[in-house]
């Protein structure tokens, strides 16, 4: 059972966020990069779990790391969060799914008028 | 329109608060655009897999409107009101939706129709009074579409987290 749930928070970004504190590693991170002794720091956590919860934040692409000297900075990457903001945008769902159906009736009509 | 400095695509000045949606039906575009014109076909396809519209009112001409109510197959009902601003026959519509006639909240949709080969792209773009309404009608949407209630504070918070991620 626990192992099944660390899978499956490590492929995918839903599960990634249901997460408390990688939200909140989240929402510092909006303010820009950071590294991982900071982010610990403002958390209240202990390094190594900050450095955890990264490691699935980054498994998901929702964060991303770069080398800046001796520091490895951590940061957003929005490209994970599109599916999210996707799934979330039930306007874009709504209209997409009317254009499935407009798509299927109007070749029904184009094959009617075709046999008229 | 203003130049973002950073090498990103050219954004219209209501980027933050639109929403463009485009699709390609392989049909000629007056057949596509003849879709949108009567109730009879309106009625066949508006809304998503399961929904209906029963229709109070229909007139297909600028400044006339469309007042129905929109069925969900858990048996809600939605009061929809849409006005016709502007149409371009097989070219362009231009409307106003919302839930009624006064409703303070309603949002214009342009629709345009092009030929894309034998196809018609059809792009609709969204523009909402202000930002906070266009994540308003993400989430009323998300609401229609049987989204849990639990999840509506998690969608405003990734619609934002995105939003900001975008940005940055």
């Amino acid at each position: 059972m626990a192992a099944m749930a660390r899978a499956a928070t490590t492929s995918d970004a839903f599960n990634a966020i249901a997460e408390p504190q990688r939200r909140d590693i989240l929402v510092l991170l909006r303010g820009g990069e950071r590294p991982v002794t900071e982010l610990a720091r403002d958390l209240g956590m202990r390094q190594p779990q900050a450095s955890k919860h990264l490691r699935v934040l980054r498994e998901v692409g929702l964060v991303r790391v770069r080398e800046a000297g001796k520091q490895r900075l951590y940061g957003l990457d929005a490209r994970g969060l599109r599916p999210v903001h996707e799934w979330v945008g039930g306007f874009e769902r709504f209209w997409n799914e009317s254009f499935d159906r407009l798509d299927t009736y109007v070749q029904d009509l184009k094959q009617a008028r075709q046999e008229e | 329109m203003s130049a973002t400095g950073r090498g990103a695509p050219a954004q219209s000045a209501t980027a933050d608060r639109e929403i463009v949606i485009s699709r390609v039906i392989d049909a000629p575009r007056e057949l596509v655009f003849e879709a949108f014109t009567e109730v009879r076909h309106l009625s066949r396809w508006w809304g998503p897999a399961g929904f209906t519209t029963t229709t109070r009112s229909f007139e297909f001409r600028e400044g006339g409107e469309w007042d129905f109510v929109l069925h969900g197959p858990d048996g809600t009902d939605y009061q929809e009101w849409i006005t016709w601003t502007e149409i371009a026959p097989s070219e362009r519509i231009a409307l106003r939706h919302g839930e009624s006639r006064d409703d303070p909240n309603a949002f214009e949709s342009v629709l345009t129709f092009a030929p894309d080969g034998a196809a018609t792209r059809i792009v609709m773009r969204t523009v909402f009074p202000t930002q906070q309404l266009r994540d308003e009608a993400v989430e009323k949407y998300h609401a229609i579409q049987g989204g849990q209630q639990t999840l509506s504070n998690l969608a405003a918070y990734v619609t934002d987290l995105a939003r900001k991620g975008a940005e940055g």
